[in-house]
């Protein structure tokens, strides 16, 4: 048994445990307020990046020189191409292992009757993959068959049904499934194979267009477009900005506004400690003067008052990253709509925010050391 | 060994001042028992506090052992303060949340002693002052004689040269009062220790070996005691 820092903080922390804890509630609140901006902001953004998935391409490849031009989403489309061996090279960049899905297109008019429809060779797996949102009644077309699946605008004005068979040119198309309404350029499409599209064409070894689905959540999509460019000299590699950007913007500026909120609350928190602390000196002034007649310094009474509040702080931090963590848990999906998995908890927040409220208190207790180191012990002793 | 040369302290309350030591000149020797009397407000607590390094005088030396100790900074005289001096008071000023062997280790803890040297050194002085039996109760459980006891145990327990008493025997009632400056008297005879002991009391007084009686900040009367004669 023997005197230590400790023995007087744990005591005299103890002593007062109602008002060390009432003190430390601004300090808990600011961490537990951090913290959960961290870990529902980080949820949100694993979220938003899984829908990254269903919203499709994100890059467009066309052809550097385009002539005018068949509009296709959001996308013009001309009668220049590129060869299907450039699907390849664009697994060549430096970032390749953010490539979701490559879809290879082939883009072209035809008539039929007194109708001009579109024509979209597909690798039907690859583009069934990047839309996501596509419902298919029947199948999708095999590679390399004369199959074809009709957008729901095109069944409707033709009549066809699945089995239906229709002639374009000298190839016969089986028509072997049929899109659900999309609301885009697809409704009014035509899809067959890559290959079949490219004999009925005359353009064997070409593609009009590239969609490219790159998860692009720690990566901006602009550096995988360069790298492509970089890696196709003759192509144009487009971002596509998309709604997801827009959210991931709303996400960063509501954790911002949060993280604000939050340092807000950790002034007042920290003002809430450093008027305990005054206190805490004015009510120890005889104890501090007893320190000092025994042949207690500065160093002694800064060390006392420092480890007292560097474990409110630690206290502080650990008991906020806490409530912060549960509450998020609990309340994230209650709210915000955001299901947090205890699993996928960045645990980067947790040693920041115990070493930002162990600041915190001790930047709080610095006045009141001060204050402390300058009593007058024949004063605080009350003896003369 | 201790010398007071034309101290002079000057409280500033407000837009007054109170001359609390005026001109002061003393000396006390190695192994003297010296107590200060004189009515309340005549400069005897500020004369022993000025000597134990609390209180910086407004004009003039206080040496002890030949160091003049309002020269040294303060950090230093922390350090003259932990090594030389020992405090008695006349409310005893114990920390309630410490037990008695806590309360005696304190300035052992202060001068950075290992726990084994806090808890041997603690528990001998306790010892000396005859309440090893008491060591871990609080104070609030002691008696007030006790209580001093363990003040006294706890001013002692560095091995000062020097221990300052303000008024030890105050709040106590005749008996125990004269139990204490028995003690004293016990510290003084086998440690050889130089205490400076202030007190109301005549009869008190009379147990030291030299007495110097102040009135208004002066030292009127130097003398050794009946006692010592």
């Amino acid at each position: 048994m023997c005197l230590r820092a400790i023995t007087f903080v744990s005591k005299n922390l103890s002593r007062r445990k109602g008002r060390s804890i009432l003190s430390s509630i601004g300090l808990i609140l600011a961490i537990a307020v951090i913290v959960s901006t961290f870990t529902i902001s980080r949820s949100m953004e694993v979220q938003i990046g899984d829908e990254v998935e269903k919203y499709g391409p994100n890059i467009v490849v066309t052809p550097k020189t385009q002539s005018i031009s068949v509009p296709y989403g959001n996308v013009v489309i001309g009668n220049v191409t590129i060869p299907e061996s450039s699907v390849e090279k664009i697994y060549t960049i430096p970032n390749k292992r953010n490539l979701r899905v490559l879809s290879p297109k082939l883009y072209g008019q035809v008539q039929y009757g007194n109708n001009s429809l579109l024509l979209v060779g597909i690798i039907p797996d690859k583009e069934v993959e990047l839309k996501r949102w596509w419902n298919i009644t029947g199948s999708s077309p095999q590679n390399d068959s004369n199959e074809t699946v009709v957008g729901s605008a095109v069944k409707l004005s033709l009549g066809l049904t699945i089995g239906s068979i229709i002639q374009i040119k000298n190839t016969v198309l089986t028509v072997v499934g049929s899109l659900s309404e999309t609301g885009s350029v697809d409704d009014y499409s035509m899809f067959l194979s890559l290959q079949a599209a490219q004999m009925l064409l005359n353009l064997v070894g070409r593609v009009s267009v590239i969609d490219v689905g790159a998860l692009c959540k720690d990566c901006p999509v602009e550096v995988i477009s360069q790298q492509i460019m970089d890696a196709l000299p003759d192509v144009k590699a487009t971002p596509v900005k998309q709604a997801v950007e827009t959210r991931m913007k709303a996400v960063e500026q509501t954790a911002n506004f949060s993280l604000l909120l939050a340092s807000i609350i950790l002034v007042v928190g920290c003002a809430g400690i450093m008027n305990t602390m005054l206190a805490s000196v004015h009510e120890r002034m005889r104890e501090i003067g007893i320190f000092m007649s025994l042949g207690a310094d500065n160093n002694h009474l800064y060390k006392m008052f420092f480890f007292e509040s560097m474990i409110l702080g630690l206290v502080g931090g650990l008991v906020g990253t806490t409530v912060g963590l549960i509450s998020s848990i609990f309340f994230g999906p209650l709210f915000i709509k955001v299901t947090i998995n205890p699993t996928e908890i960045p645990l980067y927040p947790i040693p920041f925010a115990i070493i930002l409220s162990t600041s915190a208190c001790l930047i709080a207790s610095l006045y009141p050391t001060w204050r402390a180191s300058k009593v007058d012990p024949v004063k605080a002793l009350k003896t003369v | 060994m201790i010398a007071m040369k034309e101290v002079t302290k000057v409280y500033e309350m407000g837009n007054s001042q109170v001359l609390a030591l005026d001109n002061v000149n003393l000396k006390v020797e190695e192994g003297d028992f010296l107590a200060v009397m004189g009515p309340s407000g005549s400069g005897k607590s500020t004369l022993l506090y000025t000597v134990g390094g609390l209180l910086t005088p407004t004009k003039g030396e206080v040496t002890v052992n030949g160091t003049s100790i309002y020269q040294l900074a303060s950090r230093k005289r922390a350090q003259f303060r932990r090594e030389n001096v020992g405090f008695i008071f006349q409310t005893f000023e114990l920390l309630p949340y410490l037990t008695a062997l806590e309360n005696v280790m304190l300035p052992l803890y202060l001068a950075g002693a290992s726990s084994i040297e806090q808890e041997d050194a603690a528990k001998e002085a306790l010892d000396k002052v005859g309440l090893a039996n008491r060591a871990f109760h609080k104070p609030a459980e002691l008696s007030g004689g006790e209580q001093q006891r363990v003040a006294i145990a706890r001013g002692i327990v560095n091995n000062p040269t020097i221990l300052l008493a303000d008024e030890p025997t105050g709040n106590l009632d005749q008996k125990t009062g004269n139990e204490i400056m028995q003690l004293l008297c016990k510290l003084h005879e086998k440690d050889k220790l130089t205490i400076i002991v202030v007190t109301h009391d005549p009869a008190k007084a009379e147990r030291a070996n030299k007495v110097v009686e102040m009135l208004d900040g002066h030292i009127v009367t130097n003398q050794n005691s009946k006692k010592w004669g």
